[in-house]
């Protein structure tokens, strides 16, 4: 099932999360790299949230959205919320190779967001390999798939599943452990990004690769989103400097696990906000209500990404 | 006539020649190698020094070597003895042994060239120290090196300085590069690099590791290749132990062969058949090392003398020849030590005594194929992995006589699916990593089952 089939998840709040991060650091980037120029590629299914944001947040006219299935493609072309947003149908292991035969976007900076809907295979191993490897020089490639752990075989199977699709990337040693429900996440984003690194430093591309989205997620299921900067050889001290500011939020070494709150909830933690010390979950109940200590954690570091939802009743 | 200042031809070698073309021969992997070779060579001789035979229990628990790999640094440490000043004045930093170096004691280093190409190889900022036990007391020095320099210096002068240093915190080596060559950075900033000199450290050094070693590549140590070879039932591998005179040396000589797993069921290998994590075939051991691993080339005989050239019908099948001489210049390796040197008249001699255990294993894997599907696996499932090291002693390996018998006819069913359909088909019956073929015959069962019923 396609995800616009399913949910419109712009309204999953650790997703809210991880795009606020994502497009923050994009942003930070894109101002010491100067990408104003860049073609913005992604998978805009129909509601285009991440579009908008590369759009106003980043300053990116030129967008173009790949759609696979037939129905989502008459769909988004319906749509699509700028006219600069070009529906392409097709596959993006097919579209990617035809849209970089076109001269006017192979002289231009990428920023790429393949948002799978699925788990991770040899498939999108491969594509990562391809946009690795030929995506114009100062591209940013960001990749989410699924780390919900049944998608990786049984439990005894999984640490063998996991190394058939990343290869040797992956240790021997790796263990059922450090694939199980908890895990999984952590894991596959850790080897994930080993291997966008060994891929770019195997075949020596000039500039390299830096790493810099690192995201596991949960919002019901496991998800991870990973990714970094390819940047041309005179543009990557400018990248790396950034990466490496102490304000620099992409790499994230807990899941994110944004609780829904309710208006009310997030208003009144809100009123604590910011201050230096930790929320504590004494603190949560005084306030007259209560969260698992984890979600006060995820609250108080990513409370400005998180959405306000509220159901309209007419 | 030839003038007095051309009657000879200028031979002198260069600098740049040493920096720029001996390190093109050798891969990166190769060349940490040599400076591990170094730190066991010092742990070697410290330990006693004497043949590496399977039988030998010389404990390296004390040893340590520490490799730690950045993308701007390169170091390795090792509490292994060190290098004796001495040594360093007059032999470790000559290009190519002299004539007169003491040969260590079935040491893997020969050539007199591993350190210097390791290093010239990784980068051109370069800091060598060693501490050494001397008179009862801990001496130290370090040689500096600083390869642009030491190039625009010139020809004349090819010496490194020896400064004083400060003592290690035990007899050893500390080696560290920075200033890497642009080919080792982007090397080093490879996770799949360091995994895989990890597996490949795991598997050559495993001889040294199972004796106690330790080796630590980013703080982590490496556990050794078990090596196995089944044994029970109708099935035992052969050891046999040879010794030659070479020189006026002795050089010791010792053959395993042997089933290692059980082959595949049929010849033809799957889809998802992978070469590379494949152990079987030949190893070639030299002073420890195992220089070349899983071999199914002319190197060790297949394709050559009328012994067939490799099919994955013969896998399962693992042979190990170790050399060992307290002059490993008369061992079989080459100068990189990830191969033999199959022009060596002591390994040609001795390829015959490789060449029966594959015949023999050759012929039960052609009776074998004569045999209704599963029949001979249970005899096979009789034999238990068994260390190479407990392996006794016996002249030929011994198989099971299989008698070929008429079988039903078979036939071959070849199509192709879209893998992810595949993966998904196999995650419903339960193992989402099992073999293409067995998810092929359990669907045709299913179908015979469903459309056809009872036999």
């Amino acid at each position: 099932m396609a995800s616009f089939d399913s949910i419109n998840y712009s309204l999953r709040p650790s997703k809210s999360v991880q795009r606020g991060i994502v497009f923050h650091g994009l942003k930070a980037l894109s101002d010491a790299m100067a990408l104003q120029n860049s073609l913005y590629i992604g998978f805009g299914s129909i509601w285009f949230t991440d579009f908008v944001m590369a759009h106003k947040a980043l300053e990116i006219d030129e967008m173009i959205s790949i759609e696979a299935n037939d129905v989502g493609f008459r769909r988004a072309e319906f749509n699509k919320v700028y006219r600069s947003i070009s529906v392409v149908e097709g596959r993006s292991e097919d579209k990617l190779p035809e849209l970089l035969n076109q001269g006017e976007y192979q002289a231009r900076p990428w920023i790429v967001w393949l948002d799978y809907d699925g788990a991770l295979d040899e498939e999108k191993v491969e594509e990562m390999r391809w946009l690795l490897l030929n995506a114009p020089p100062n591209s940013i490639v960001l990749f989410t798939f699924s780390a919900t752990q049944n998608a990786y075989g049984k439990p005894a199977q999984r640490p063998g599943r996991v190394a058939d699709i990343l290869g040797p990337v992956v240790p021997d040693e790796l263990s059922r452990e450090d694939c199980n429900q908890e895990n999984l996440p952590q894991t596959l984003a850790s080897l994930t990004m080993d291997f966008l690194s060994s891929v770019v430093a195997d075949n020596a591309r000039p500039g390299g690769f830096i790493r810099s989205f690192k995201i596991p997620y949960f919002d019901s299921v496991g998800m991870v989103t990973v990714g970094g900067v390819l940047p041309a050889l005179g543009t990557a001290p400018a990248a790396r400097a950034v990466i490496a500011d102490h304000k620099w939020q992409g790499i994230v070494d807990e899941m994110i696990q944004a609780p829904p709150m309710t208006l009310k909830e997030v208003a009144t933690l809100q009123a604590e906000l910011p201050c230096l010390e930790d929320l504590t979950r004494a603190r949560v109940q005084e306030l007259g209500f209560d969260l698992l200590e984890h979600q006060i954690r995820s609250f108080q570091r990513y409370y400005k990404y998180l959405p306000n939802f509220a159901e309209i009743v007419s | 006539m030839i003038p007095g200042d051309k009657s000879k031809a200028s031979a002198n070698p260069t600098k740049a020649f040493f920096v720029r073309m001996i390190t093109r021969d050798i891969t990166l992997e190769d060349c940490i190698f040599d400076l591990i070779d170094n730190s066991i060579d010092g742990a070697w001789e410290l330990a006693g020094g004497r043949p590496m035979s399977l039988a030998d229990d010389t404990d390296l628990s004390a040893y340590k070597i520490s490799i730690e790999i950045k993308p701007d640094r390169f170091s390795i440490h090792d509490n292994c003895g060190g290098i004796s000043l001495d040594d360093a004045a007059n032999y470790a930093f000559t290009f190519g042994r002299k004539d007169d170096a003491e040969t260590e004691n079935f040491s893997i280093g020969v050539y007199g060239i591993g350190m210097k190409r390791a290093v010239f190889k990784i980068g051109s900022k370069i800091g060598i120290k060693s501490t050494f036990t001397d008179n009862g007391g801990l001496m130290s020095f370090r040689v500096p090196v600083d390869v642009n320099a030491w190039l625009a210096a010139g020809d004349d002068n090819w010496d490194f300085d020896i400064e004083g240093a400060d003592n290690l915190a035990a007899p050893g080596v500390q080696i560290d590069v920075t200033d890497l060559n642009e080919a080792a950075a982007q090397s080093f900033e490879s996770p799949r690099f360091i995994q895989d000199l990890r597996r490949a450290i795991a598997r050559d050094y495993a001889l040294h590791l199972h004796r106690g070693l330790t080796i630590e590549v980013e703080g982590k140590s490496i556990n050794g290749w078990a090596i196995e070879l089944r044994q029970g039932g109708e099935f035992s591998p052969m050891r046999a132990s040879f010794e030659e005179n070479i020189e006026g040396e002795k050089v010791y000589v010792e053959v395993l062969a042997g089933m290692e797993a059980i082959p595949p069921e049929d010849s033809d290998p799957d889809g998802d058949w992978d070469e590379d994590q494949n152990r079987s075939g030949w190893y070639v051991v030299c002073n420890g090392r195992i220089v070349l691993a899983a071999d199914k080339t002319t190197l060790t005989g297949w394709g050559t003398e009328n012994w067939p050239i490799w099919h994955p019908q013969y896998t399962g099948f693992m042979g190990l020849i170790i050399f060992s001489s307290r002059r490993a210049d008369l061992l079989p390796l080459t100068t990189t030590k990830r191969s033999v040197d199959a022009t060596s008249q002591l390994y040609r001699r001795y390829r015959p005594n490789m060449r029966e255990p594959s015949k023999a294993w050759i012929a039960y894997t052609n009776a074998r194929r004569q045999r209704e599907r599963g029949e001979v696996v249970g005899q096979e499932q009789e034999a238990k992995s068994v260390p190479i090291y407990e392996v006794a002693a016996q002249p030929a390996v011994v198989l099971p006589q299989v008698a070929t018998k008429k079988r039903v006819p078979e036939a071959n069913v070849l199509y192709s699916v879209p893998k992810p359909r595949l993966l998904k088909l196999a995650t419903a019956m339960g193992n989402i990593r099992m073999p293409y073929k067995e998810v092929g015959l359990q669907s045709f069962e299913y179908a015979y089952a469903d459309l056809v019923g009872e036999d």
